[in-house]
């Protein structure tokens, strides 16, 4: 009885040891999975996120223009989103950024572009990335607060590249210089801003 | 004399018909009207009743919803980036003082939702439950009481698994990894039993001639003038706030800007009467003890 005794102590301490063991190890992994979600993650102040300063258009430096429109959400003012009605949320004409010229560096897409300038307008937008969408590409959600869906179930934003719409996403879409890139909002699945390949027609 | 006379609280003593129609109106009112006021109403309602209900042992379940309320509250501004106003950005996206406030009335209307539940699950009983369904639809509500009582029982069942182990000596390790590896162990054992037990429940209540013609219930309930009461109180206090609703209460908008708080008299009597709606068991179970307290005294 004594020896069972004793044993049994011994054994308790040494599971008690054990244990502990196992326990830091799964603290550690713990720490390990927090350390990388940690370094992965990039926090901006509000300052620092919009940029202040862009690159100045001199007279060698390649261009496109960009312009921003809502136009056709006051057609259909009846399905806009209550939220969005009120006040002086949207701009009164629908023109939210008028046609502007960027600079274009090396390799821009129309993604790009847009990205820039609405850091630097200060305009609220809001996109869903490449790894996110079945098409590879990124895909704009809502810019000014106007998102998919705002204005009716066939509402949405599309870009215009030279007065057509491109069959491809918009971090896809390579620009050259002089080309002008427009950003519509459609709320008939471009029916209505003049993509007829989407509307349903073909 | 009523059905559960063994049971301490006054609120579950009404009848039945009383306390279904009430859990439906403050469940379904709570889930389906997105105002801020009206969703911390049935929040603080609902805690004060189980908190009436359960006592200290509610205090110690807190710890569970608080941090249920404040991971759901910080959910939303991670995968929402609507709103005006940007607080920073994070990888390029903002997070935004709308979308958090967004997510705290998400925890606000979650927890009031589960703590009205729990008081569901404690004060209809299964044959309360049974009584009200039993002739009408017996099957479905067999079905209904059974699925409602599962997780209640398989908890209970599960602590009775977990000490009889321990009883025996096994798993009685201290390390947190070891805990995990014998609630594993319990839950397996669960899953059998919880199948084994809904077929015996159904077998059981077949055996006793359930759902036949002629069959009486176990518990009987008379319909008093006091139920009468309350019934009138909880349906008009229901329409006056579905008034408050079709007048716009129901449009109130986070994004992109946080909707004003209307003060209008429809409005506000809404808030009103379903604030009293929410109190309304909390304020009847403390009356009711206070009177016992006095009677006790005066013994």
């Amino acid at each position: 009885m004594k020896f069972k005794g004793k044993r049994g102590a011994e054994g308790g301490a040494f599971r008690k040891k054990f244990f502990w063991k196992k326990d830091f190890l799964l603290l550690f992994g713990l720490i390990l999975v927090l350390a990388v979600l940690i370094h992965g993650t990039e926090i901006q102040s509000v300052e620092e996120y919009y940029l202040l300063h862009l690159d100045d258009v001199t007279p060698e430096s390649e261009t496109v223009t960009l312009s921003i429109t809502c136009q056709t959400v006051f057609e259909h003012e009846k399905v806009l989103d209550p939220a969005l009605r009120e006040g002086d949320l949207l701009p009164s004409d629908g023109v939210i950024l008028p046609p502007t010229e960027y600079v274009l560096r090396e390799g821009d897409t129309v993604f790009d572009i847009l990205s820039r300038a609405v850091r630097h307008e200060k305009i609220q937008m809001e996109f869903q990335g490449a790894d996110k969408s079945p098409f590879g590409s990124v895909y704009i959600q809502g810019i000014h607060w106007l998102y998919e869906f705002s204005c009716g179930p066939l509402s949405g934003w599309m870009y215009r590249v030279d007065g057509e719409f491109p069959q491809c996403g918009c971090s896809r879409y390579s620009l050259h210089d002089g080309q002008c890139v427009e950003w519509i909002y459609t709320c008939e699945l471009g029916k209505d801003i003049g993509a007829e390949w989407m509307g349903g027609q073909r | 004399m009523r059905g559960n006379a063994g049971r301490e609280n006054a609120f579950s003593r009404l009848h039945p018909a009383v306390l279904m129609t009430f859990f439906l109106s403050e469940l379904l009112l709570t889930v389906f009207l997105p105002h801020p006021v009206l969703q911390a109403e049935a929040l603080v309602g609902g805690l004060l009743f189980c908190l009436l209900l359960w006592g200290g042992e509610f205090l110690r379940e807190l710890g569970f919803y608080l941090p249920l309320f404040v991971l759901v509250a910080l959910t939303n501004p991670l995968f929402s980036h609507n709103g005006v106003t940007p607080l920073f950005f994070l990888n390029g996206n903002p997070v935004t003082w709308e979308a958090l406030l967004y997510g705290i009335f998400l925890a606000v209307s979650v927890t009031g939702v589960l703590f009205w539940c729990k008081a569901y699950s404690r004060v209809m009983t299964s044959d309360k439950f049974l009584y009200l369904f039993g002739k009408v639809a017996p099957r479905l509500s067999l079905v209904l009481s059974v699925a409602l009582r599962f997780l209640p029982a398989y908890l209970a069942q599960s602590k009775r698994v977990e000490r009889a182990q321990k009883g025996v000596g096994l798993y009685a390790g201290e390390s947190f990894t070891d805990r995990i590896k014998n609630r594993l162990r319990v839950f397996v054992a669960m899953v059998s039993w919880s199948t084994e037990n809904a077929m015996e429940v159904s077998a059981s209540m077949k055996g006793r001639g359930y759902g036949k013609k002629g069959r009486t219930n176990f518990s009987l309930f008379k319909f008093t003038s006091a139920d009468g009461v309350f019934l009138a109180l909880i349906l008009s206090l229901t329409a006056l706030t579905l008034c408050g609703a079709a007048a716009g209460m129901k449009n109130f908008a986070f994004y992109p800007r946080v909707s004003r708080v209307e003060l209008s008299p429809v409005s506000f009597a809404a808030c009103l009467s379903f604030g009293l709606q929410s109190l309304l068991p909390a304020l009847w179970e403390g009356k009711e003890r206070i009177l016992w307290k006095y009677y006790v005294s005066k013994i």
